[in-house]
């Protein structure tokens, strides 16, 4: 893969001396296994969660096999050779945010979904992997260094994503891409003067905001995080009832398919974005703390991967999805214990959901296309 | 090719790249931290009060109530007892006001012109559930059934229901259910009643409520979200509520019923041996069926509202004693030696105290000549006992008749029984405010005045007669579950000369029997022997006024609630008596003619009864 010798670093760098020798398909054996470990431990709670239905983990295996599918071919690409459809493929994005806004699939309140007959699935799901690449993409168009332009220019593509996102409306969703944005701005090296200028920036134009442009329901759903008690059947009894759940559940659990908040229905959207709370409720924190173990090793994989790797391009993107992921993760477990508000995020790998499941495995496609094998 | 200006930018971008990582970790470790430490706080620190929510949430209780305690009469006859009824009611919370629910509901369930009586306002703030339509038909049922799923706020609901198969027969008896008020909930604190929950009201249904109830078991059910039962977790059973048998006579009662044909009166039997009473019956009666809500309609025809259906007269009705006083009278007269059996008055139909002032008059305007008690009480003289109360004083009178019962409550086991009066000295003073004449005990020598009996009490006194003195506690109930209630002697009465019991009884004998007697249209020669009194309240007194009674008399008669009252008071047959009857018929004018052949026909039905039994 490597058309030049080993630099020195690489050499001295241990990390790179116990690659695996068997890594042709799969790239990044412990990873790929760890994910499918990840992926089974979610169909074996799902199929709690859905209240038995044997209909909807199957529906969930197949996307998952899709997506593994995918995520293989993907891996076995060139980075470089999928660069430049990576920067374009910001438009794409675009357009389907564009089209998901003037032409919403019926039967749905918000203009989130794109109903293609066979498959409904919602953009902003898809944005939230182009835009960070497409990012990376262009801010390593070149050898050189970022210019000052190219900061404001991805700075403003990302708010444009942002924008049209919150416009569905969708403001939790339209925040998460917007940060997923800045993610790899950041960590391709956006100069701090520039941050502390977007902060004052920030400072200003957030009190306009809130009384000016976020609608009613947004509004609630962030003054119910601050005191969920107060409305017990409102906004805030998704809440406690997920607190319940996972506060019930203990040190070990009430037992698999034991849950009472969970089989009786207690616990909204118990397959989707509350499986956590099933989760805790029936395996407990040592089920929890076991699932987060997993879900370390395979950020540990990713940045070990990122830090492996030769190019700004692929080290950036490794690590700005490794961040994403854990983001994915964070948000979806702040919420459902009640310290952030409630946004539609799926627990990555694990919720019900065809296309977080395979936009979340192209994006490790993209990882382990990055893994770098030495010989 | 890279020059080494290239890698060391690369070596430079890396170590960036991972300080950049690393203040982005920094702040990943922050929230994990905060994430990790609101776990453990749920799932150790708070994990019992989280377990308790979530018991609370899954499992509830749901009260199982017993069906009531049934009435029956000591020969197994029911009198009381339980139907499936089908209601439909509106759940306020599911409905909404712009809905055409209720109209449609309407349209297809009733006839065009019955409207649902009910509005939806009147459903309080602690009910949220409101009985549209009580007792659906079968037609009506079918109906909603196929429509239900149009009307979401309508909920069918099958509970279990009183209902009386004889109806009005035992109404004043049995009396009826209604929804429990927040008042009955405050006073029953004992007892929880369920939503529009149905409660005795008045009756044996009110006296018997606790024992009739039963108490209530708990279902202990997991549910989900919805409230579906899932499944039952444990059960306490219900207590199983007790039935009471009823010694009324099923025959007695009806006849008493159908004699009275919804005039206004009241009719008591009672076997003066026990106390237990075989018919009672206050008229007009009500259909309990449709305040029980297990019959449509009017409790009673619109007409006879004036006429207080509602009031049981038997137990509450307040009224003169009359002419049914004497022979108390004559028994304390020749206890007291005031009279012997021969002492003799002359009766010219007018009485004056010390021959002077106000005249009292006897209702036979020439008076019945020269008469002894005997003679007094079988033709009812006036005369005779105003003398002889004048003469006993009303201190005297009052004491004795109270051993009797009057101006007491008998102790009946039923609720509202009104006490009757006993006027006396300190009863006149502190009640009309005035100090007491001799006239007063003129009047009450012919049971008039201030003196009030309710049948029930008149019934118990007159047994005390029959049974030599013997006072026992009315009771309607003979059997409580499985316990067997006994006759309960309140006191007996003691004379100081025995055969004074006798020679009263003989004059209550000829009453009937005597060609002169009051009460001689009852003779049958080989008829059943008893012992009465005939009785002729007034309302509007006579001795009042100086017109002429006859003048008098023929004026007020023509409006009928200005018209005596019939009454009759006996026991028999002789000398085993069984049976004590007191017929009260309001505005019935003649005790002879209106009330004593009532109270044959109980006493020969009853011994035709008591023959069957045996």
């Amino acid at each position: 893969m490597s058309r030049r010798a080993p630099l020195d670093y690489e050499i001295n760098n241990p990390l790179t001396n116990n690659s695996h020798s068997f890594s042709g398909l799969f790239k990044d054996l412990p990873l790929f296994i760890s994910l499918c470990v990840v992926l089974g431990f979610g169909l074996f709670m799902l199929y709690s969660a859905s209240g038995q239905s044997i209909g909807m983990v199957s529906r969930q295996l197949i996307y998952i096999i899709l997506g593994l599918f995918f995520m293989l071919l993907v891996a076995q690409l060139k980075p470089e050779s999928y660069k430049n459809i990576l920067m374009n493929s910001y438009w794409f994005g675009l357009l389907l945010l564009f089209y998901v806004l003037i032409n919403p699939a019926d039967g749905y309140a918000t203009n989130r979904w794109i109903d293609l007959g066979f498959f409904n699935f919602q953009p902003s799901e898809i944005i939230r992997l182009l835009l960070p690449l497409s990012l990376v993409a262009y801010l390593c168009r070149r050898e050189s260094r970022p210019r000052i332009s190219d900061w404001f220019i991805t700075t403003i593509a990302a708010f444009i994503c942002f924008y049209l996102v919150s416009r569905q409306p969708d403001l939790g969703t339209g925040l998460i891409v917007f940060i997923s944005g800045l993610i790899p701005i950041f960590l391709a090296g956006l100069p701090y003067k520039i941050i502390f200028g977007y902060l004052v920036g920030l400072a200003i134009v957030a009190p306009y905001v809130w009384s000016n442009l976020l609608l009613e329901y947004q509004r609630q759903r962030v003054l119910t995080l601050l005191n969920p008690e107060a409305d017990p059947l409102g906004t805030g009894w998704n809440i406690n009832q997920s607190q319940t759940a996972i506060g019930s559940g203990g040190l070990t659990g009430k037992g698999y398919l034991s849950g009472t908040q969970s089989q009786l229905d207690f616990i909204p959207e118990s397959h989707s974005d509350f499986i956590f709370s099933v989760i805790a409720e029936e395996l407990g924190l040592v089920g929890i703390l076991a699932m987060f173990i997993l879900y370390g090793f395979i950020i540990w994989r990713i940045f070990r991967i990122s830090y492996q790797s030769e190019t700004n391009f692929e080290r950036i993107t490794c690590s700005s999805l490794g961040f994403i992921f854990l983001l994915f993760i964070l948000i979806n477990v702040l919420m459902v214990i009640g310290i952030i508000p409630v946004v539609g995020v799926p627990l990555p790998l694990i919720s019900q959901g065809g296309t977080s499941i395979v936009v979340h495995l192209l994006a490790f496609g993209v990882i382990l296309s990055m893994k770098k094998i030495s010989r | 090719m890279r020059t080494d200006q290239d890698l060391i930018s690369n070596v430079n971008d890396l170590e960036r790249l991972k300080r950049r990582s690393s203040l982005l970790f920094f702040f990943v470790f922050l929230l994990t931290v905060v994430g990790l430490s609101k776990i453990i706080e749920l799932t150790v620190l708070d994990r019992q009060e989280y377990f308790t929510e979530s018991e609370k949430n899954r499992i509830i209780n749901v009260p199982v109530y017993p069906a009531r305690g049934l009435i029956k009469l000591s020969n197994g006859e029911i009198i009381a007892e339980n139907i499936v009824m089908h209601d439909l009611s509106i759940k306020k919370s599911l409905f909404d006001q712009s809905s055409t629910e209720i109209n449609d509901l309407q349209r297809v369930l009733l006839e065009p012109e019955l409207e649902i009586q009910s509005n939806i306002s009147q459903i309080t703030d602690s009910s949220d559930e409101l009985i549209l339509i009580p007792g659906l038909s079968s037609e009506q049922l079918a109906k909603y059934q196929i429509n239900k799923e149009k009307w979401p706020a309508i909920e069918l609901k099958t509970r279990l229901r009183r209902f009386l198969p004889h109806k009005n027969v035992f109404s004043h008896v049995v009396g009826h259910l209604g929804e429990a008020t927040k008042e009955d909930k405050r006073r029953n604190q004992g007892i929880k009643y369920q939503q529009g929950a149905f409660l005795g009201k008045v009756g044996l249904e009110k006296r018997y409520e606790s024992a009739m109830r039963g108490k209530r078991g708990v279902r202990v059910v997991e549910v989900d979200v919805f409230g579906n039962q899932i499944r039952e977790i444990e059960r306490t059973q219900p207590e199983r509520p007790l039935n009471i048998f009823l010694s009324l006579n099923l025959r007695l009662q009806a006849l008493a019923r159908q004699e009275l044909s919804g005039r206004k009166g009241a009719i008591v039997a009672i076997d003066p041996n026990t106390g237990f009473i075989k018919a009672l019956v206050s008229s007009p009666d009500y259909n309990p069926n449709i305040l029980n809500k297990t019959e449509n309609g009017s409790p009673y025809p619109k007409e006879k509202h004036v006429d207080a259906p509602l009031f049981n007269r038997a137990i509450s009705g307040s009224y003169p004693p009359a002419s049914t006083i004497k022979p108390f009278l004559g028994l304390l007269g020749l206890e007291e030696r005031a009279i012997d059996a021969g002492t003799i008055i002359k009766d010219e139909g007018v009485f004056q105290i010390n021959g002077e002032g106000r005249k009292y008059r006897g209702w036979k305007e020439e008076g019945h000549g020269e008469v002894n008690l005997h003679k007094a009480i079988v033709e009812s003289s006036d005369v005779y006992f105003y003398q002889l109360a004048s003469k006993l004083t009303i201190d005297k009178i009052s004491n004795f008749l109270s051993l009797f019962n009057f101006g007491k409550n008998t102790g009946i086991d039923l609720n509202n029984e009104s006490a009757s009066i006993l006027p006396d000295r300190n009863w006149k003073l502190g009640n009309i405010g005035e100090t007491w004449f001799v006239g007063d005990t003129v009047n009450m020598g012919i049971g008039q005045g201030y003196i009030a009996v309710t049948p029930i009490q008149l019934a118990s006194s007159v047994s005390a007669i029959a049974t030599k003195g013997k006072i026992f506690k009315p009771k309607l109930v003979e059997r409580l579950g499985d316990q067997d209630i006994e006759p309960e002697l309140l006191f007996s009465i003691e004379l100081n000369k025995k055969e004074n019991w006798e020679t009263i009884e003989k004059s209550m004998i000829a009453v009937i029997n005597s060609w002169n007697g009051t009460a001689h249209n009852l003779y049958k020669e080989g008829g059943l022997k008893i012992a009465g009194k005939t009785g002729t309240a007034q309302i509007k007194s006579l001795v009042d006024q100086e017109l002429t009674v006859q003048e008098e008399y023929e004026g007020i008669r023509k409006i009928e609630k200005n018209r005596d009252h019939a009454l009759f008071v006996s026991y028999g047959p002789l000398p085993n008596p069984n049976l004590t009857v007191v017929v009260i018929v309001e505005n019935g004018e003649s005790g002879s003619s209106v009330a004593a052949p009532i109270a044959m026909k109980l006493l020969e039905q009853y011994q035709k009864e008591i023959l069957e039994d045996v």
